[in-house]
């Protein structure tokens, strides 16, 4: 059983507080999005290919060249290179996340 | 809206460098000049830049076209941290983007800049501005300049195409016909950024505006 807390005593610090459980609510609610919205496309066997890779698809029907990004990341190696990119991306903004909505001293 | 090398000429690529870079230079002096005045300006500018690389990245599903699009983020990063420093975010974003993820090309970086950076991010920018100036509430400020920042950039993105690749049909068809290709699918996402952009300016708020001067507050309020 947890006695509470003396007045005085340091309060223990709460991990899956309600940011946490917000952030988590909204992620999981997001990813079934992303989830029903995929499984939709993939019953109506829809491409699901990128806006950005249709129209320049279509720009090249005029160039009759080639088209490619500066660096082709086939397979797997993209869905490694994002998670990559978005885990320290996530690590610099967790990092500096508290200076800019952590409640200031003063501010109500 | 990321264009990749092989689709505009060497002329054109150019010429998109070379109208970015009229915008990137202030961008750089505005950070100079903010950062000498504000402490958490450097930390606050890093982060809206991982911001735009990550949501300017995030391929979200549509499945009423059946196509993937990404918001871009500019229009935030615009009013948050600036207009022109917001152009400065974009170079470096589009450039880590075409290196690392295969997101754009190296030679189009001045056309897709000046889409999401400057077209998208200044025209979220000045509809902010006009709204509060007539004081609409934060949030719908907030969201008109996400949606109009969205859309901007990928009508930009088309008439870049556009100007480049009409030959002999109309201008104003062609642009058209580029921006079908996105805009179905853009417009919900252009959504999702409105929403986006109105819950972030108004967590600041009520927050850290103290981390806004100017924007959210008045200079020494």
């Amino acid at each position: 059983m947890c006695s509470p807390s003396r007045p005085g005593q340091p309060q223990p610090e709460r991990f899956f507080d309600g940011f946490t459980r917000a952030m988590l609510i909204t992620m999981v609610l997001l990813l079934m999005g992303i989830f029903a919205s995929a499984s939709y496309m993939s019953q109506h066997k829809m491409a699901a290919t990128g806006t950005d890779d249709k129209v320049n698809n279509l720009a090249t029907v005029a160039t009759h060249g080639e088209h490619h990004p500066f660096i082709e990341l086939p397979g797997d190696a993209q869905l490694g290179a994002f998670s990559v990119a978005n885990f320290f991306a996530g690590i610099i903004v967790g990092y500096q996340w508290l200076r800019l909505f952590g409640k200031a001293k003063g501010t109500r | 809206m990321h264009i990749e090398d092989g689709i505009l000429s060497l002329g054109a690529c150019a010429a998109w460098y070379g109208a970015s870079a009229a915008f990137v230079g202030p961008g750089i002096v505005q950070i100079r000049h903010r950062i000498k005045a504000n402490l958490s300006y450097k930390p606050f500018l890093a982060m809206v830049g991982v911001a735009v690389f990550v949501i300017s990245a995030m391929h979200l599903p549509v499945p009423v076209t059946g196509s993937c699009s990404h918001p871009c983020g500019t229009a935030l990063a615009a009013i948050l941290v600036g207009p022109w420093a917001a152009t400065v975010l974009s170079v470096i974003v589009l450039f880590l983007q075409a290196l690392f993820l295969g997101h754009g090309g190296i030679t189009t970086i001045g056309a897709n800049t000046f889409s999401m950076g400057i077209a998208g991010g200044l025209s979220g920018y000045a509809l902010w501005k006009l709204l509060r100036g007539m004081r609409a509430p934060l949030w719908l400020a907030a969201a008109a300049a996400g949606l109009v920042g969205d859309l901007v950039t990928y009508l930009a993105s088309a008439l870049e195409l556009a100007l480049s690749l009409h030959g002999q049909i109309p201008l104003v068809k062609q642009w058209m016909i580029f921006f079908m290709g996105y805009g179905p699918t853009q417009l919900p996402l252009a959504v999702v950024e409105a929403a986006f952009t109105a819950v972030v300016l108004q967590a600041m708020a009520s927050r850290r505006p103290d981390l806004l001067p100017g924007v959210i507050v008045k200079k020494g309020a």
